[in-house]
């Protein structure tokens, strides 16, 4: 009745090739891109605790897969609330899922899903973007620091860490952010596309600094500004409608609050649908990165 | 022409589902008669989710991995582990018994009707279609792969019955041993009733017996995140005299943890795992390696 899994195999792993096993799995279960960081990647960059090993003990790897959010046809839409309900569909997550299985089932190792979620205040236990970075899948941005992969530019990810002792992929050698055309940009105007959409000086979340040689010399991120306009119908936009109701002393007042469009819709984006928590792409709609991607018929 | 009309090898259909099933995940798979739900009340049977229901399909998996229990922050089984994956794969079976079969199905809802009573009891179905046995514990266990989550789907399609284990994943060799020594099972050990946890019984004669179990205390502690803790945290807040401490307490960690546990972010809803960490059944899948390859 039950499925046996795969026997454990007699000779040792040719780890060039499960490399590709795995990262051919990755791509199968619907991630656009994967590449593998070594474990103790992780010590020059976080405290204790939140290292791979932290998680899983004697983790080796981190495998970490990205996966596409809105589809071209979304970020040509007209409507911007169509964005807000449609930008990710949880593909990066879906493919971790099977790859741990797949890596537990097929090699006989240890594998989880790295947990990429706060547990308290905004402090996850492992970070994806680091991740991102160390798998060499992209860098950070002048965009709310956001990790855009070369080909792409935004996306999901999530992480796989596991005892298999897999090579590490090399992190890039050349930033993705600033793209040359921001570069120029910035000669000219004092600003990237993205700051320019939302300049931290008139109310916008983003600021920075091109060097001489074409690189982030500096970056500003506000991050409670843009938190507070990027987030309006997931779950930190029910605790505004429902921190409002509770405070709310006129009962006329908190019944038509509840009865609000604005309320309707933090609801309903919380439950059955599931939307997108993130409503203003407005930086990534400027970004020249994985616009290519972006072209269709 | 209907696929319906044509002549059905039941033998062939159950092949093809099992397949499908273990294909998309599951670990196992299992057929019960849709009369055979006689323990359940009236009203939550297959025949009251499905008139003229014939068979109700089960399937299980989903379990946390090796490497999950091997995590030694508790907080990562807080967030990784979920149902879901069995239900969306269950749908994905009543779609080709309806479109291939063209004969009826419906997937058991895997949420509760009124007073926290299930459509149908998931952990009965499991049993009468031999995926597993209750356990002191309380989850159905498998001999082979433990604990699991379940999903099932009530059809009108007529498949063979697989039949209830004739005998139980639980008490495993392990805990009679145990018993016999100690008196008491891994489990009742780590949640004594007796001593402000949740379970307990006797084994006589190999098998489990005079089983207690303190719901409400289990719920308590395995709910913390979840549609229980809104209520809680709600009831609370809908308590506070203070309106400024109203609005800090929405804001606050557990409840923000809360509302992502319970919406958009499929992650844990039982976060007390003692029980079944400490249970034998499955022990030997938790056993991987570790070392780099020599």
């Amino acid at each position: 009745m039950a499925q046996t899994p795969s026997s454990q195999p007699e000779k040792p792993l040719d780890l060039l090739r499960v490399a590709e096993e795995v990262k051919s799995a990755a791509l199968g279960y619907g991630a656009d891109v994967v590449g593998i960081a070594r474990a103790e990647a992780w010590e020059k960059y976080v405290p204790e605790g939140y290292r791979p090993y932290d998680l899983l003990p004697e983790a080796r790897s981190v495998v970490v897969v990205g996966a596409r959010g809105p589809t071209a046809g979304a970020w040509r839409s007209p409507n911007p609330r169509v964005m807000e309900v449609v930008g990710l569909d949880f593909a990066n997550d879906r493919a971790i899922a099977a790859l741990a299985g797949f890596i537990e089932r097929e090699y006989r190792h240890y594998a989880i899903q790295a947990p990429g979620l706060s547990v308290a205040g905004h402090q996850p236990p492992f970070s994806y973007m680091l991740a991102a970075v160390l798998a060499g899948l992209g860098t950070r941005s002048f965009a709310a620091n956001i990790v855009l992969n070369p080909r792409y530019g935004l996306l999901y990810y999530s992480a796989c860490i596991t005892t298999l002792d897999l090579p590490g992929d090399p992190q890039l050698e050349q930033d993705v952010c600033p793209h040359p055309m921001c570069v120029q940009t910035y000669k000219h105007l004092g600003r990237t596309p993205c700051i320019a959409a939302c300049p931290a000086d008139e109310g916008g979340c983003l600021d920075g600094t091109i060097d001489g040689n074409g690189r982030i010399d500096s970056v500003y991120y506000d991050r409670e500004r843009c938190t507070s306009r990027a987030m309006n119908f997931g779950p930190v936009a029910f605790q505004k409608v429902l921190a409002d109701l509770v405070s709310e002393e006129d009962p006329t007042a908190r019944e038509s609050k509840l009865h609000s469009d604005f309320s309707a819709r933090a609801i309903s984006g919380v439950s059955f649908y599931k939307e997108s928590v993130a409503q203003c792409f407005e930086c990534m709609r400027v970004c020249p990165i994985g616009r290519q991607e972006r072209k269709l018929k | 022409m209907n696929p319906a009309k044509r002549s059905l090898d039941a033998a062939a259909w159950k092949d093809k589902l099992k397949t499908t099933a273990i294909g998309g995940g599951a670990l196992v798979f299992g057929v019960a008669d849709a009369d055979s739900f006689e323990a359940a009340p009236e009203g939550y049977r297959p025949k009251e989710i499905l008139p003229s229901a014939r068979s109700v399909v089960v399937i299980g998996g989903a379990k946390p991995r090796a490497g999950d229990w091997r995590s030694p922050n508790y907080q990562h089984m807080e967030l990784s582990s979920t149902n879901d994956r069995m239900t969306a794969l269950c749908m994905r079976l009543a779609h080709t018994i309806e479109r291939e079969a063209g004969y009826y199905a419906v997937v058991v809802p895997p949420g509760v009707d009124e007073g926290q009573r299930p459509f149908l009891s998931l952990s009965l179905a499991a049993e009468l279609a031999g995926c597993g046995s209750a356990s002191l514990a309380g989850p159905v266990l498998h001999p082979e792969h433990g604990f699991m989550y379940f999903a099932a789907l009530v059809t009108t399609l007529p498949l063979s019955p697989d039949q209830p284990l004739t005998d139980p994943a639980c008490p495993a060799p392990e805990c009679i041993a145990m018993y016999e020594e100690q008196g008491r099972t891994p489990c009742i050990a780590v949640c004594p009733i007796g001593d402000g946890g949740c379970l307990g019984g006797s084994i006589e004669d190999g098998r489990w017996t005079g089983r207690q179990y303190d719901r409400g205390r289990c719920m308590a502690r395995v709910y913390n995140y979840w549609g229980p803790a809104f209520q809680k945290v709600m009831a609370e807040v809908l308590q506070e005299p203070d309106k400024e401490r109203r609005r800090m307490m929405i804001h606050s960690s557990l409840f923000t943890r809360t509302l992502w546990s319970m919406t958009y972010a499929n992650i844990s809803q039982g976060q007390c795992f003692e029980c079944i960490r400490v249970c034998p059944v499955d022990e030997k899948t938790r056993h991987l390696k570790q070392e780099p390859e020599p």
